[in-house]
């Protein structure tokens, strides 16, 4: 049954351009991402090439290549804020759609008239997108694999691999947790667009309001995938401060700085807490979609708007 | 209850609410196996609620609703495994084709070979040519012709119709009659309809109901109808009297 509810929502899906729109922008914001590492290295190099010449000329000792004492990966470092931004979006319509066919067009009253168990149906809602959101992400990592090659002029290292697979891996939790916000959004609210509107509003209260209180950032800094959060003397923002693990935004980003290098390196133990709290985002979002499919009425029309 | 022996449809008592508003105030009704029973009432009658607990999308505040015996709340899986349903304004999935849709709605009523079911059913309601097409592109009338196929593509034994004639041109109202008669002559299907169209009630049902304001006010067969009322000519003009009196 969940095999057929998943294969139903993918071929939907596939169908209203769904997938081909997901995939294309995660692919074009990887490609975006290596191509700014790779147009930054090029001009860093370019003038660090002259300064060595001009250094000879005058018998002076050059200082080592910048971008030798970088990690290889930081090239791709944008990529976090890419996900947080436009793929958590992105993943909020794709959840939002994977539940608005059935919730406006009346055939959950058709499904729900038939010998069919309603968590199946919940586990194939939550189910389809995550497919959709791990295809997007596998092939954003092949391009990374891509661009690291193009741009470092040589193939990356399995710790490398590794490291991409695991940010793609970070990526794809993170998304995965919004496209259900899209799902439960529509279904709370019963209105299409109030549903989208509501999921809208909970990722900018996750990206943009949440790290205010607890790091002090401006909406303007969340733009930054440097992790360099601002100390707050006031004591209102010490007190919010101490939520700072469970910011899921600020989490995936400082993972996602310490998976790809750009940010100083800690313990793998640490860096698992710091997925720990998407992971239970993910978990409890999940759970309340489930009793909301238990108890929604989907014999009540629902609003086309 | 021996479910084989039972009718096709029973209602106890049923009562239903939203907050203060009394949907159904008590309806006792028993329908028999091979009925095509013409359900009438005003809007907001309680027609609909009625047909959302017998197909167990929703369930009674008080009362019961048994299909072929087995009752809607506490054995809603044998129930749904018996029934067919077209709500009044389904439109199915845009983006799939006729056969897709049919096959996928087949798949979760259990049916062996969903892609078989499905072509068959379409031919037995002569419109194979939609098979391939996709729904987002058919009228009015060709997207009830692919409702019934789903409705009855796992055979039930009862089928529940819903305003079926709603929004269809008088050539799909003639199409849909013959099919309904159709599905109850060749399957044997019992035929639950709502409907506020009286001349194709006249013309299809053998048995009719009126509810108004949740209330049961009448239930016989047409033809004891007609024979009661000897004054009125239609049964439009029955219906005028019983709703008034």
């Amino acid at each position: 049954m969940i095999v057929t509810f998943t294969r139903n929502r993918l071929r939907i899906m596939h169908r209203q351009g769904v997938t081909a729109g997901t995939v294309c922008v995660m692919a074009a914001l990887t490609m975006l991402a290596g191509l700014l590492g790779w147009a930054s290295q090029r001009t860093i190099v370019g003038v660090y090439d002259e300064s060595v010449k001009l250094l000879a000329q005058r018998g002076l000792p050059a200082p080592p290549n910048p971008f030798l004492l970088k990690p290889q990966l930081s090239m791709l470092s944008n990529m976090s804020i890419y996900v947080t931004m436009i793929g958590a979006l992105v993943a909020v319509i794709a959840g939002h759609l994977a539940v608005a066919d059935d919730h406006s067009t009346g055939t959950g009253r058709l499904v729900f008239s038939r010998p069919v168990h309603r968590q199946a149906y919940a586990t194939a809602v939550i189910t389809a997108p995550a497919v959709l959101l791990g295809l997007a992400m596998a092939i954003s990592a092949l391009l990374s694999a891509v661009a690291f090659t193009a741009v470092n002029k040589a193939v990356p290292s399995a710790g490398d691999v590794a490291r991409l697979v695991g940010f793609a891996l970070l990526s794809w939790v993170y998304l995965w947790l919004f496209a259900v916000v899209g799902s439960l959004m529509l279904l709370a609210t019963r209105r299409r667009s109030l549903g989208l509107l509501t999921a809208i509003g909970v990722w900018l209260v996750v990206t943009f309001a949440v790290p205010q209180f607890t790091s002090g950032l401006r909406p303007s800094q969340s733009l930054n995938p440097i992790v360099d959060p601002v100390s707050s003397s006031q004591t209102f923002f010490k007190v919010t401060q101490r939520a700072r693990p469970w910011s899921i935004a600020e989490q995936f980003k400082e993972a996602s700085g310490r998976i790809l290098q750009t940010a100083p390196t800690e313990t793998a133990v640490h860096t698992i807490g710091r997925v720990a709290p998407i992971v239970m985002a993910l978990v409890i979002v999940a759970g309340l979609f489930s009793l909301v499919i238990a108890r929604h009425d989907y014999a009540r029309s629902m609003t086309d708007d | 209850m021996n479910q084989t022996t039972a009718p096709a449809i029973e209602l106890i008592g049923l009562r239903h609410s939203f907050g203060s508003v009394d949907a159904l105030r008590g309806v006792d009704l028993t329908i028999g196996t091979g009925e095509i029973f013409g359900f009438l009432g005003h809007n907001g009658a309680g027609k609909t609620t009625a047909m959302n607990i017998l197909t167990t999308l929703i369930a009674p505040t008080s009362g019961q609703a048994k299909v072929c015996g087995f009752d809607t709340v506490t054995q809603r899986a044998s129930v749904t495994g018996l029934i067919g349903y077209l709500p009044s304004d389904v439109r199915l999935y845009a983006h799939l084709t006729a056969a897709e849709n049919l096959e996928f709605f087949a798949r979760l009523s259990g049916v062996t070979n969903p892609g078989k079911a499905a072509l068959e059913t379409l031919a037995y309601l002569n419109c194979s040519e939609l098979a391939d097409l996709r729904l987002g592109t058919f009228s009015t009338g060709m997207r009830q012709r692919v409702g019934i196929a789903q409705a009855i593509l796992h055979r039930p034994e009862v089928l529940f119709l819903d305003e079926p004639t709603s929004g269809l041109d008088p050539m799909g109202v003639r199409q849909l009659r013959e099919t309904i008669q159709r599905l109850n002559g060749d399957l044997g299907m019992t035929v639950f309809m709502n409907t506020h169209l009286l001349s194709e009630v006249a013309r299809v049902c053998t048995t009719i109901g009126v509810l108004n304001q949740g209330e049961l006010i009448y239930h016989d067969t047409l033809d004891a109808t007609m024979a009661r009322f000897p004054d009125e000519a239609t049964l439009e003009d029955i219906y005028v009297r019983v709703g008034s009196a």
